[in-house]
């Protein structure tokens, strides 16, 4: 297919990225010797797009996040936010976790107000009228009131979503946040964040191990190599959107990202 | 292969409980084998508490172990959830005053009377201070306990949406820790409740524990059961009374099943 086209490993590099990786290594102290978990890799954001990286488990995918969203430092190299370095947590760059990690002290409405408190010159009330736009968004009208245990699990997902774009991030990080959803919900979700991702113009920065998720959400997808990750490859996507999951582009595009993985693992494709 | 479990409502089994007491009370008492200055069957309990009740005396023991209890207990939740968030907040201060606490939690609360006779003589303080010492190890290791059990998510979640550290310590650890908090108030009521009784058993004019030990002077059994009965009641009444909006709050919130408990 012409809609996806391949770029060399590092490379395409957008002209003024709002996430930029930089010679990006990470490595832990282990027990005898540090173990690499990342890199060293170069990456680029571009505003507005949605990027994916998909790698085998435990390819240091989280530990890529983590030093985008501050709760971790590289090694070695650069990790810059609109060309500044990143020193440490902060809501330009909101992090959505596996778990929804809504407050269970906090109604809804009021964990989606939650961020928007920083701002110290807004009223109560413009708060949580800014914070029942962004439930408006993820559909969740009419749960405003309910306590998070009430939801269920995609719509505690959702809540965590409308909250993430409720601090008007300028990158949203995303750790495989639909990973302990049913299938079914799943697929809503998909239409409902490219959705989102279309309105709102958000640049969003993806983790998952689901190859399908990645061709059904990417503007591009990097693949990763197996621990000390690097950038394997990169798939610029140019399929039409709002895409359909059982779509047959992206079923074919979902096997070429397959075949890519597998290829890491050094498994031999066929019988 | 079907199970019939009748459900019995909480309220109603515990009613059950305290009958199926009373019985055996009774039937130990009816068997005559104790003298009577030793045990006292419920009928003549209730007749000695209602002389008490009468003559002033009971009241105004109620009173002075509830006003004790008062200053007690304020001082011994403020301590030990300031002592325990610092243990929570702080690695280092936490493992130096856990293993610290666990062995002060070691001493029964009568145990601290000779030294609080010794400090404050015969003053009402030697009783605040008892309750003190057997309330606040246990509320501020509660309170650590709920700090450490806070979901790492939540904490990670409120730094990227950008909680400052006051933030962090007001809107998110605090709450966070409420379950943990709120057990740990139930507990040091329990404790304090033990220490305000424990300390006046040894020491004092007026009080429950007084009437305990007066009752044990003038080998009045229907005396020492009665007030010990009072004890009970009261106490768990006003933990109720105290407490009970806070538990409620806390499981609508976190979606707690409820206990099968008075409710």
């Amino acid at each position: 297919m012409t809609a996806v086209t391949v770029a060399a490993a590092g490379r395409a590099r957008p002209a003024s990225p709002r996430v930029e990786l930089r010679g990006v290594s990470k490595a832990f102290a282990g027990r005898r010797a540090p173990v690499e978990a990342l890199g060293p890799l170069d990456l680029a954001v571009a505003d507005g797009e949605f990027v994916v990286l998909v790698g085998p488990s435990g390819c240091g995918k989280t530990t890529l996040l983590n030093l985008v969203a501050g709760f971790e430092f590289p090694s070695a190299g650069e990790v810059l936010f609109d060309g500044r370095t990143v020193v440490g947590p902060g809501p330009d760059r909101v992090m959505i976790f596996q778990q929804p990690a809504l407050f269970p002290w906090l109604n809804v409405l009021d964990n989606v107000a939650f961020p928007l408190l920083r701002d110290r010159t807004t009223s109560r009330r413009q708060r949580r009228a800014r914070a029942t736009e962004q439930l408006h968004r993820v559909h969740l009208d009419g749960f405003e009131d309910a306590f998070v245990h009430e939801l269920s699990g995609g719509m505690k997902q959702r809540a965590a979503l409308a909250r993430a774009l409720a601090a008007g991030p300028g990158v949203l990080l995303c750790d495989e946040p639909f990973g302990s959803l049913d299938a079914l919900t799943r697929e809503r979700l998909y239409a409902q964040l490219q959705e989102l991702h279309g309105d709102t113009g958000a640049t969003v920065l993806f983790v998952t191990h689901n190859t399908r998720e990645a061709a059904c959400l990417a503007d591009r997808v990097i693949v990763l190599s197996a621990r000390p990750a690097r950038v394997k490859c990169v798939l610029e996507v140019g399929l039409p959107r709002p895409r359909d999951f059982y779509d047959p582009d992206v079923s074919r595009l979902a096997g070429r990202i397959l075949a890519e993985l597998r290829g890491e693992l050094g498994e031999s494709q066929g019988p | 292969m079907t199970r019939n479990r009748i459900n019995v409502p909480p309220l109603a089994a515990a009613t059950l409980a305290a009958l199926g007491v009373l019985a055996v009370w009774q039937l130990i008492a009816s068997l005559g084998v104790l003298p009577a200055y030793a045990f006292a069957p419920p009928r003549a309990v209730g007749e000695r508490l209602l002389q008490l009740a009468r003559d002033g005396s009971l009241g105004a023991s109620l009173a002075a172990s509830l006003v004790r209890m008062a200053y007690g207990f304020t001082l011994a939740a403020a301590a030990g959830l300031f002592i325990g968030l610092a243990m929570g907040v702080s690695a280092t201060v936490g493992a130096g005053l856990r293993s610290l606490f666990l062995g002060l939690q070691m001493l029964p609360s009568a145990a601290w009377v000779p030294l609080a006779l010794l400090l404050f003589g015969l003053r009402d303080a030697a009783i605040t201070f008892v309750i003190v010492m057997s309330a606040t190890p246990a509320m501020a290791i509660a309170t650590a306990d709920g700090i450490a059990h806070i979901p790492p998510e939540l904490l990670r979640a409120a730094r990227t949406l950008g909680a400052s550290r006051l933030a962090m310590g007001t809107r998110v650890v605090l709450p966070a820790a409420l379950p943990g908090i709120v057990t740990g108030i139930k507990l040091g009521w329990t404790l304090g409740w033990h220490g305000v009784v424990s300390a006046e058993l040894i020491r004092s004019s007026v009080g429950l524990g007084f009437l305990l030990h007066a009752g044990r002077e003038l080998s009045d059994a229907a005396q020492v059961l009665g007030i010990m009965a009072v004890t009970v009641v009261v106490g768990l009444l006003l933990d109720r009374l105290l407490f009970a909006w806070l538990e409620r709050w806390v499981r609508s919130r976190w979606g707690f099943a409820p206990e099968a408990a008075l409710a």
